[in-house]
C-alpha cells in the first residue's frame, strides 16, 4: 500500500518537474530567437524567474522522497544504533515543522496578495504563481512522510542515502548501452 | 553573540543529519521571531520564494539538463578514445587521458559524482589492468575530476556570479587558465609518478587513428566550442546559451548519434531537476538566512572583525583561503558558496578584490573540499570503483592535492593569472 502510493506520488512529481523543466527550456529558447528576431518578449524574464521557484519547490518534494538534499551524515552514522533512533525522530520532525510553518506563511501570503497580478502578464494573479508556496510545502511533507518507514530501516541498519545514491550512479555508468 | 548562536544552531541541525537547506532556513526563522516577533514568518515565506527566483540562476537547470542529455551518449567513450589517440603514446599515458578527459568533460553534467561514474568506470578498470596501483587510478580520476569544476561551464561559478552579482561569463573566462594550469601540472606529476613506477605507453601516435576517433568526437566537441563561443563572443547571455546547449544537445543525441531514447531522456531530465531543486531549495533558504544576517549586520561585523586583525589584503585572502579549506571539507561545494558568499562578500570589496578574481579563489578552494574526508562524493565514488580504502588513496592523492594547492596559491597573490583575460576582453 505505502509503496504503491509511494510510486504514485513519484510518478506524479516526476511529471509535473520534468513538465516545468521542458517549458523553462521552451521559454528561454523562445525568447533567443525572438531577441534575435527583432522582437524581445515582455514576460520572459518574470515568468522563466517564476518557473525557476515553481521548479525549486517541486523538485524539492521529489528529492525529498528519495531523500537526495545534501547533508552531514557523517557523525550520525558513527553514532549507536540508539543515540541515531532518537536523532532521526527529532530531525524528521525539524524537517516537517519547518515546512509546516513555510506552508502556513505561504497560505497567508495568498490572501494578502488578493488581486494583484504579475507586471508583464496582467492577467495572471500572484496569488496562482506564489501558490507553489503552500503547495511545495504541504508536498515536501508528504514526500518526507512517505519515504520515512525506508529512512527509519535504513538509518537503524547503518545504510547512508548518499552511499546508496554513489552506488547506483556506478551502477548507472557500468551498464551496458 | 547571536551569531555564536546562529553558528551552534546551524552547525547542531546540520551534525545530526537535518537537510542543509532546511537547517538554514530553521536557523533563520527562530532567529527572526526572536528578534522581530511571530509576523517575521511571512517574510521569511516570501524571501524564500524570492530566493528561487534569482534570474542568473536559470542557466543551472538548463546547463545540468545539457549535460545529462550528452552523458545519455556514449560521450565518455568518445572523449577517452580521442584523448587516447592524442597523448596515450606517453608513458603513463593512460593516466594522463583520465586528466585530459575529465578536462574536456569538465563537469558536463553538473554532478560530479555522475561524471567520476562515467570517465572512472571505464577508465579505473582499464589502469588496473595496465599495472597501474588501485590508490593511484582513485587518486587521479578524484583530483582531476574536481578541476574541472573551473573550467567552464561551471555550476559553481553560476552560483557564485548570481550571489555575488559577478559577471557569470567573466568568471568563466577566468577559470580558463587556471583549469588549464591545473590540468596540465597533474599531467606533469603523472608522467613523474609513470617514470618512477615504469608504467607503460599505450599505442603508438597514429595520425589516421587520431583523426578516427576526432570524426567520432567532433560533434560532442563542438556542443562546448558553440554554446561557449556564444557566450564569450557576447552573441547569447550564459542563461540563453545553456537553452541553446539544450537544444544542440538533443539534436546531437538523437539527429546524429542517434543514441537518445525516450527511457534515457526521462532519467535524464529527472535526474536534472533533482540536481536543480537540492542546489535551489539551498539558495532558497539561505536567502531568508541572508535576510536575517544582514539584519542583525553579520557581514559588516565579520568584515570589521577580520579588518581589525589586518588590513593588508594578502593576509585576509590567506585567512579567508584557510576558512574556506576548512569548510570545504565538512560541506558540498554548492552548500559552501551559498553559505558564505553573502557573508565575506563585504569584506572582498573593502579589501579591493575584484569579485572575479574571489570567484575563482572560491572555487579552486572547493575543489580542494571534494578531495578531503569526511566529506568528499567524489573521491568515495573513485575509490568505490576502484575496489579500494579511501584513506590509503588519499595518501596517494597528497601530490594532487598538493597541485590544487599550489595552483590555488597562484591564483591567490597572482590576480594577473586569473584576471588578464578578462582584462584584454572584457575591461
Amino acid at each position: 500500500m505505502c509503496k504503491t502510493l509511494n510510486r504514485w506520488f513519484e510518478r506524479l512529481l516526476e511529471t509535473i518537474s520534468v513538465g516545468l523543466l521542458i517549458s523553462l527550456a521552451v521559454v528561454v529558447v523562445l525568447a533567443v530567437a525572438y531577441r534575435k528576431g527583432g522582437a524581445s518578449l515582455v514576460w520572459y524574464d518574470e515568468v522563466a524567474a517564476v518557473q525557476l521557484a515553481w521548479l525549486t519547490y517541486y523538485g524539492s518534494a521529489l528529492a525529498a522522497l528519495k531523500r537526495g538534499h545534501l547533508g552531514f551524515s557523517g557523525l550520525f552514522f558513527s553514532l549507536p544504533t540508539g543515540v541515531r533512533t532518537v536523532l532521526f525522530v527529532f530531525s524528521e520532525l525539524v524537517v516537517i515543522g519547518f515546512f509546516a510553518v513555510i506552508g502556513w506563511a505561504g497560505w497567508y501570503l495568498l490572501e494578502v496578495f488578493g488581486d494583484e497580478t504579475l507586471i508583464s502578464l496582467a492577467w495572471l494573479p500572484l496569488s496562482f504563481t506564489q501558490s507553489v508556496i503552500p503547495v511545495g510545502a504541504a508536498l515536501f511533507i508528504v514526500a518526507e512522510l512517505l519515504s520515512m518507514p525506508d529512512a527509519w530501516q535504513k538509518a537503524r541498519a547503518g545504510i547512508d542515502y548518499e552511499m546508496v545514491a554513489i552506488e547506483e550512479a556506478i551502477e548507472e555508468a557500468q551498464r551496458p548501452s | 553573540m547571536t551569531l555564536l548562536l546562529v553558528v551552534i544552531g546551524l552547525f547542531s541541525l546540520v551534525l545530526i543529519n537535518v537537510p542543509i537547506a532546511v537547517a538554514l532556513g530553521v536557523v533563520a526563522i527562530v532567529g527572526m521571531i526572536s528578534s522581530k516577533g511571530m509576523d517575521s514568518i511571512y517574510n521569511a515565506g516570501l524571501t524564500m520564494f524570492d530566493g528561487a527566483t534569482n534570474f542568473p540562476l536559470l542557466a543551472i537547470p538548463l546547463f545540468i539538463l545539457a549535460g545529462a542529455l550528452m552523458n545519455t551518449t556514449s560521450i565518455s567513450r568518445r572523449l577517452i578514445n580521442l584523448t587516447s589517440a592524442l597523448i596515450g603514446f606517453v608513458r603513463g599515458g593512460l593516466a594522463m587521458v583520465n586528466v585530459g578527459v575529465s578536462m574536456f568533460f569538465a563537469e558536463i553534467s553538473g554532478s560530479a559524482v555522475a561524471d567520476v561514474a562515467a570517465i572512472g568506470s571505464v577508465l579505473i578498470p582499464a589502469m588496473k589492468k595496465r599495472g597501474y596501483k588501485a590508490t593511484f587510478a582513485a587518486a587521479v580520476t578524484s583530483s582531476s575530476a574536481s578541476i574541472a569544476i573551473i573550467i567552464p561551464p561551471s555550476i559553481a561559478m553560476i552560483l557564485y556570479g548570481a550571489l555575488a552579482d559577478a559577471s557569470i561569463v567573466q568568471l568563466f573566462v577566468a577559470g580558463i587558465i587556471p583549469g588549464l594550469l591545473g590540468g596540465l601540472s597533474m599531467m606533469g606529476l603523472c608522467y613523474w609518478y609513470a617514470i618512477k613506477h615504469d608504467l607503460p605507453r599505450e599505442e603508438a601516435f597514429s595520425l589516421g587513428r587520431l583523426w578516427k576517433a576526432f570524426k567520432e568526437a567532433g560533434w560532442a566537441l563542438l556542443l562546448p566550442v558553440i554554446i561557449l563561443g556564444g557566450i564569450f563572443g557576447g552573441l547569447v547571455t550564459a542563461t540563453e546559451g545553456a537553452g541553446l546547449a539544450v537544444v544542440a544537445a538533443l539534436v546531437i543525441g538523437t539527429v546524429i548519434y542517434r543514441e537518445l531514447h525516450w527511457e534515457h531522456l526521462h532519467k535524464a531530465m529527472v535526474d536534472g531537476v533533482m540536481q536543480t531543486a537540492v542546489v535551489m531549495l539551498l539558495v532558497a533558504t539561505s536567502a531568508v538566512l541572508g535576510l536575517y544576517l544582514t539584519e542583525i549586520q553579520v557581514p559588516q561585523s565579520f568584515a570589521r572583525g577580520i579588518i581589525g586583525i589586518t588590513d593588508n589584503k594578502y593576509a585576509v585572502l590567506a585567512l579567508l583561503n584557510v576558512m574556506l579549506l576548512v569548510l570545504g571539507m565538512f560541506l558540498h561545494g554548492a552548500a559552501a558558496i551559498i553559505l558564505i558568499v553573502p557573508i565575506v562578500m563585504p569584506l572582498v570589496h573593502q579589501i579591493g578584490v575584484d569579485p572575479i578574481h574571489f570567484g575563482i579563489i572560491m572555487t579552486l578552494n572547493l575543489t580542494v573540499g571534494q578531495q578531503t574526508p569526511p566529506v568528499a562524493s567524489v573521491l568515495v565514488t573513485a575509490c568505490s570503483i576502484a575496489k579500494t580504502d579511501i584513506w590509503n588513496t588519499t595518501k596517494v592523492n597528497l601530490p594532487f592535492i598538493g597541485v590544487l594547492l599550489f595552483v590555488l596559491l597562484l591564483v591567490t597573490y597572482i590576480p594577473a593569472i586569473p584576471m588578464s583575460l578578462v582584462e584584454i576582453f572584457y575591461r
